[in-house]
């Protein structure tokens, strides 16, 4: 602190005030630290308990006091769950819906999003208000006449009827709309002149440039289309097309009472997703700060 | 300067060519056949169905006007529903905003470790509800589930929590918020990075506590921030649908009997589908109204 007082009076203030709340906030993190910790502990302690729960025999679910750690590890009604729920099959019909459904949506949105953001042409921002106004319909208004359509379609029962009224997003297209405005048009202008084609252009020119917002929709739409779960439920009624959260619904209510087995269930259904997002979750977490949906 | 920037902008406008025709027409012809087949005519025929006593595989569908809306707005049940969704939609909106402003502000200043803290806040959020429910539903169960053997352990009575008409819908609640505190955190927290270091430091100078720097310094200027996660919380919480259908199916008394598991079991296992049309147009209704809010908020100038 003396040297401080030593220098210039302005630097004087900002080295010391500096020092002031990082002392401050060294004794105050400590207590933030606890808080935390605490509350950390609340939102792991459920997954812990599924985890634990999952491991033990039934008799031992419902004894009391109930034990942290199972006392006879079983890995029965994994077996049991993963036969019964016929998981295999629901992991691989919502992987290929998720992937599917995301793919096709972020490409289509990209593409509008780029002609909407980069081309100027008559009635562009009345079409593109009217597609983003679409966006705030709730799904609940238009799912019962999209049945009835399926159906009329002959579509009921397929995945057709998952991925069809997904093919493109109006909140993507707003998205790459937004993101189109800071690529300069000069790049692409260039890329004309050069003889590009349009088609060119936004395969190798657009795609690459917009790698970030990509990156983060389909992180982002592949969580969502994973854990969607009322559509499937009107639409698909064959058990061997379910999807995971539909097929984990109505193992749960078949089977409510016998915890071991729907832990195991709830365990099957989350580990993957978790690992994923490990995985992928730098792209997520700037998603949701970019896009404030989930 | 004004020249230089419209300059480009003419020679973009000017060099559109036939292949650029072509592209834009090619790509705009589906959308719109996309959008009006999958939104809007689905919208329009929503609502010619809430036009009719309309039921699933009949050939002809009576028209009966605006009956549908009358029948329901004049039915307790449905005025019981539309109640239990601003219960939820509202606690826990207003519950999970000021946990999340709390965590965000404890895990702000935080260097180490802040990325595991916030991924364990966050791991719920990539969870779908459904596995999320099926876990609370042991949880909560009323003999053997963790919670009221916790209570027991301590001496204090159990709770019927998922049994009781009372206590139903607060725990739906208070799980909604531990499933959703993580992604509203987030928010905020890009929310702080904005605020600028150097207003605290000025506050400091001044002498402010702690607690006054949040008070005067940060929830003004989270102001807009809160607003939209108060918003788009408000709107998500009148979809609640997942929770009720795995945990409660709306009951016990229909006390958790939410617009969206209302409209679903009218559509789909009633097979009232016209009725069900009219419900969902309120529920449309309300989305609409807090639209308008958030797009006032959102024009209103934000000064400090």
């Amino acid at each position: 602190m003396d040297a401080d007082i030593s220098q210039a009076p302005q630097q004087t203030i900002t080295v010391s005030t500096g020092n002031n709340i990082w002392k401050r906030l060294r004794r105050s993190n400590l207590s933030n630290y606890l808080l935390l910790i605490a509350g950390a502990l609340v939102m792991v302690i459920p997954f812990i308990w599924m985890l634990s729960t999952s491991f033990k025999p039934q008799a031992e679910t419902i004894s009391f006091p109930p034990r942290l750690l199972p006392m006879h590890p079983t890995l029965d009604n994994y077996f049991e769950t993963f036969q019964r729920l016929n998981m295999g099959r629901l992991y691989l019909n919502t992987a290929f819906i998720a992937v599917v459904k995301t793919i096709i949506n972020v490409y289509t949105s990209s593409l509008i999003g780029y002609i909407f953001g980069k081309f100027v042409f008559r009635g562009r921002d009345l079409l593109f208000y009217i597609i983003l106004a679409t966006w705030i319909i709730p799904f609940e208004v238009y799912m019962i006449p999209l049945y009835v359509m399926m159906v009329n379609f002959g579509l009921g029962d397929t995945y057709w009827a998952l991925i069809l009224p997904e093919i493109s997003s109006a909140y993507a297209v707003f998205l790459f709309r937004q993101f189109m405005f800071t690529i300069p048009n000069d790049l692409l202008d260039a890329g004309r002149i050069d003889g590009a084609s349009e088609w060119y252009i936004f395969h190798r020119l657009i795609l690459p440039l917009s790698r970030p917002v990509i990156a983060t929709l389909v992180a982002f739409y592949f969580m969502w289309n994973w854990n969607d779960f009322l559509w499937p439920l009107i639409v698909i009624s064959s058990t061997n097309k379910y999807v995971l959260p539909v097929g984990l619904a109505v193992f749960v209510a078949e089977h409510g009472t016998q915890y071991g087995l729907t832990m195991a269930g709830a365990s099957l259904a989350i580990v993957p997703v978790v690992i994923l997002f490990l995985l992928t979750q730098r792209h997520i977490v700037q998603g949701i700060t970019l896009t404030g949906m989930k | 300067m004004a020249a230089s920037k419209v300059m480009p902008r003419k020679a973009h406008r000017s060099s559109v060519r036939g292949g650029e025709f072509r592209f834009i027409a090619t790509v705009l012809v589906p959308t719109t056949i996309f959008y009006v087949l999958f939104r809007l005519y689905p919208l329009a025929y929503a609502f010619y169905m809430s036009l009719h006593d309309w039921k699933l595989l009949r050939v002809q569908q009576t028209f009966v006007g605006l009956k549908n809306y009358q029948t329901i707005l004049n039915d307790p049940l449905f005025i019981k529903v539309v109640g239990n969704t601003f219960y939820f939609a509202i606690a826990a909106t207003v519950l999970g905003t000021i946990v999340a402003l709390y965590l965000a502000i404890l895990i702000n200043p935080i260097e180490r470790g802040s990325t595991v803290l916030r991924l364990l806040y966050f791991l719920p959020v990539m969870t779908s509800t459904i596995a999320i429910a099926t876990v609370w539903l042991w949880l909560y169960q009323t003999r053997f589930g963790l919670f009221n053997a916790l209570l027991t352990m301590i001496g204090l009575p159990r709770i019927p929590w998922l049994q009781s008409p009372d206590w139903a819908m607060p725990s739906i609640i208070l799980m909604s918020v531990w499933a959703g505190v993580g992604f509203t955190m987030i928010i905020f927290l890009a929310g702080l990075r904005g605020i600028p270091r150097s207003f605290y430091e000025a506050a400091e100078i001044d002498g402010a506590t702690t607690l006054q720097q949040v008070r005067y310094i940060t929830i003004p200027l989270l102001a807009p921030v809160t607003a939209f996660v108060v918003v788009t919380g408000l709107i998500g919480g009148f979809n609640v649908f997942q929770q009720v259908f795995l945990m409660t199916r709306g009951g016990p008394l229909d006390s958790t009997r939410t617009l969206a598991l209302h409209i679903y079991d009218y559509a789909f296992l009633r097979l009232f589908m016209g009725t069900a049309a009219s419900m969902a147009f309120v529920m449309f209704a309300l989305v609409i109204a807090m639209t308008f809010v958030q797009l006032r908020i959102q024009r209103t100038e934000w000064e400090f």
